[in-house]
């Protein structure tokens, strides 16, 4: 009996124990079959995905901690092809909801659209997108629609196929946003489709504020999740700018452009002791979230900070620079009496005053009180050409004054040497013409004069936050051109010559120091338009001084003349000024510091 | 002859005992593997369920979002919510821009201050308001050593004399 069924057992033995066998050959021979290698291969795709971080660009503020640019959703609004049911539909609710957008619409972005998913679908790919920069607004648009094609009824649809709104999905991202609109708009620059930053402090501070985009695979490997990177944001911004006065002084601009009829023109304001500009109005000026708008405001590439980016005669604002070289090299001192004969020969010229008249008899006040080009002239005359334009280089007039903003000028001063250098320059640069000077040079220049001869670098950015820290870079003394004594001398002598030219520069309870300028504007032959530039720099309170202001405007037309239209436009900046920095008046603050 | 009796009857019993003892030692085995196997599956499938929440949370793993769905602030993934928040920031922002501040002063019957209207007043200790200050200064981090605890300064045999001591102290202070 047990014989008889040995065989039997000893059968199903070796048949469990081929297939076993067989079982084990093939769990060791499968893995390296070409098709094992081709579904590892189609697995690998999974495995991972493609993810392009784009990290908020970094915020600016003001001085304040006011937001000047930021950043807001909008939508990157794309099909997933295989999921697509009805191209059609797509195109039909994208171009009607999209119809008012500014990038969208035009009247072939329907057929635009359905060209896009054809080639899509023809190329294999998964993913193509049809729109973007799609505001919140028009995405909940976007989702009615959806929901509406959703609830149709389930009929049949014939050839059109049944309409839907699958298939078409969604991403959020970031754009630049600037909420207080053209505030500052020549300050800030602004960010372009690309996301690239474009003049002033978005272009400076491009690479800062951008963070890196950076595009990884990003595994889907549960276990490996500690390999998702960590992404570089970008730095926030604070500048020195305060929106109140920002906000001050380009309504100032703006009136005086309206009323003086000129075409264009800039306020600057300065703490001298600082550097930090506290206000940088600019005309034309646009709001830098409608950036496409650009070329109608700035056509023909003008500058889109004329404060840094524009070159031109300064005019008798120069005779500041060429007094102040003149009194701190000896070659004149205060009561120096040059008597003005109406005319001054100097290199093959004659030099002649505003007016073509003879002064007579004036001492450097009575000069720069009457803005007298000869005498001026003379003056120059009297330091030598060599300690002339070595007194202007050292003012930094023909060099950038290394201000952190985009696209600055360098402008230019033509030193003896020079091929197109004639000794007559000499006569001319002394009061602004054949020179080139950006506003931002005239103010960095005078800083000087208000801060004890110490010149001081013009900048916007305060501090830059960046890994969780706040770094306040330290403001700059770039040069001492002159002497603290021979600032003080100049000082009281433009403040004196205010005063007793009851210019209308002067404001009720502050002593202020200035001087107008006038320039005319040279063409391809010669100064010949009637047009001029005109200008007032000043600053303020004389004892004491916390600003320094630029006044530029470019081709007025109510009158040519600097005290006319610039003196009182720097008026109405201080009056604005002294309230918003909160500056008491001069008795006060003599009252105050004598308790 | 009872011993014989039982002897014989644990000879005849033998092979069938043994059996069972291998099924008893081999289900053993396989009840600890299946356990150990159970607990690693558990752990397993819990560690893949936190990796993959971790990474819905930083990103958004797919990508794109579908029209029919919304997503909720309770899940969305970190890249979303700081773009949230920016967004947030620059509403407010627009809230608070100075032309909106300025109309609201206006419409409350505000307006601006001329410089002969104001009045100054000196208040001993004023401190004027400083620029914003939005994140600390970078600042060298210097751990100082009296910041250590003694425990991590003093050697091993001098913390454990320590301790005697101070259980013997305290065994010394017990009053009956």
């Amino acid at each position: 009996m047990k014989n008889e069924h040995t065989w039997r057992y000893t059968m199903l033995g070796v048949l469990f124990g081929l297939i076993g066998f067989m079982i084990i050959v093939q769990v060791f021979r499968l893995p390296y079959t070409p098709q094992a290698e081709a579904i590892v291969n189609e697995g690998k795709l999974y495995e991972r995905t493609w993810h392009i971080y784009y990290p908020p660009r970094g915020q600016i503020y003001d001085r304040w901690g006011s937001l000047l640019a930021g950043n807001t959703l909008v939508y990157e609004v794309g099909v997933q092809v295989g999921a697509l049911q009805n191209a059609e539909t797509v195109a039909f609710a994208l171009a009607r909801v999209l119809s008012t957008h500014p990038e969208y619409n035009y009247a072939d972005f329907y057929t635009d659209l359905l060209d896009v998913m054809e080639a899509a679908e023809e190329s294999g790919r998964a993913y193509t997108q049809l729109a973007d920069f799609v505001t919140p607004e028009e995405l909940a648009q976007l989702k009615q629609w959806a929901e509406s094609y959703d609830d149709l009824p389930a009929v049949p649809y014939g050839d059109t196929k049944q309409p839907s709104l699958v298939g078409l999905v969604y991403r959020p991202r970031l754009k630049r946003v600037y909420p207080e609109e053209a505030l500052a708009a020549n300050i800030l620059g602004f960010v372009n489709r690309d996301g690239d930053g474009l003049f002033g402090v978005e272009q400076q501070f491009n690479n800062l504020l951008a963070g890196t985009p950076t595009g990884v695979w990003m595994t889907l490997d549960p276990y490996r999740v500690d390999e998702i990177p960590e992404m570089e944001e970008g730095s926030d911004l604070v500048l020195t700018i305060d929106r109140e006065i920002q906000a001050a002084v380009e309504h100032v601009l703006d009136n005086a452009l309206e009323t003086s009829g000129a075409e264009g023109g800039t306020i600057l304001v300065m703490d001298p002791n600082t550097g930090e500009i506290l206000a940088m109005a600019s005309w034309p000026r646009m709001d830098p979230n409608v950036y496409w708008d650009y070329a109608k405001f700035f056509p023909e590439n003008q500058p889109y900070n004329r404060a840094v980016s524009t070159e031109y005669e300064p005019g008798s604002v120069f005779k500041v620079l060429t007094m102040a070289a003149a009194l701190d090299s000896g070659a004149v001192t205060p009561d120096t009496v040059f008597t003005d004969t109406g005319m001054f020969q100097i290199g093959g010229i004659y030099i002649y005053n505003w007016n073509y008249g003879a002064w007579g008899p004036q001492d450097m006040g009575g000069c720069m009180q009457h803005s007298l080009n000869v005498c001026l002239a003379w003056v120059a005359s009297q330091m030598g050409a060599t300690n002339f334009y070595e007194y202007m280089q050292a003012f930094g007039i023909g060099h950038r004054t290394g201000i952190d903003l985009a696209a600055e000028a360098y402008g230019r001063l033509k030193l003896p040497g020079d091929s197109d250098w004639y000794e007559a320059d000499l006569g001319t640069n002394s009061f602004g013409q054949g020179v080139a000077v950006t506003p931002v040079q005239m103010l960095a220049a005078i800083s000087a004069l208000a801060n004890e001869g110490e010149m001081v670098m013009p900048h916007v950015v305060r501090s830059i936050v960046r890994d969780g820290y706040q770094y306040n870079p330290a403001p700059q003394v770039v040069g001492m051109p002159i002497s603290a004594e021979t600032a003080r001398i100049l000082s009281e002598m433009l403040a004196d010559s205010l005063e007793e030219e009851a210019s209308d520069a002067l404001i009720e309870g502050y002593r202020v120091a200035g001087k107008t300028g006038t320039a005319e504007i040279p063409g391809p032959f010669g100064y010949e338009s009637d047009l001029t530039n005109a200008s007032f720099v000043g600053w303020g309170p004389v004892e004491d001084p916390q600003f320094l202001v630029y006044v530029w405007l470019e081709k007025p037309t109510s009158s040519p003349w600097g005290s006319v239209v610039a003196a009182p436009v720097f008026r109405q900046v201080v009056e604005q000024l002294v309230v918003l920095m909160d500056l008491p008046p001069d008795a006060v603050r003599a009252m105050m510091g004598s308790e | 002859m009872d011993n014989v009796q039982r002897m014989t009857q644990a000879y005849s019993q033998a092979p069938w005992r043994k059996q069972v003892q291998i099924i008893g030692i081999f289900l053993l085995a396989l009840v600890t593997t299946a356990i150990v196997a159970g607990i690693y599956l558990n752990i397993t499938a819990r560690t893949t369920t936190m990796g993959r929440e971790i990474q819905e949370m930083q990103i958004l793993v797919y990508g794109y979002h579908s029209l029919f769905t919304t997503p909720q602030s309770g899940n969305m993934p970190v890249e979303e919510l700081r773009q949230d928040i920016a967004n947030l920031q620059a509403q407010l922002a627009y809230l608070t821009s100075y032309e909106v501040m300025d109309a609201r002063a206006r419409s409350l019957g505000f307006r601006p201050t001329e410089p002969d209207e104001m009045v100054y007043l000196e208040i001993e200790g004023y401190v004027a308001p400083q620029p914003v200050t939005l994140a600390p200064p970078p600042s060298p981090v210097v751990v100082s050593a009296a910041g250590v605890s003694d425990e991590f300064n003093e050697p091993l045999f001098s913390w454990l004399a320590d301790q005697i001591e101070q259980t013997a102290r305290l065994f010394g202070e017990v009053k009956p």
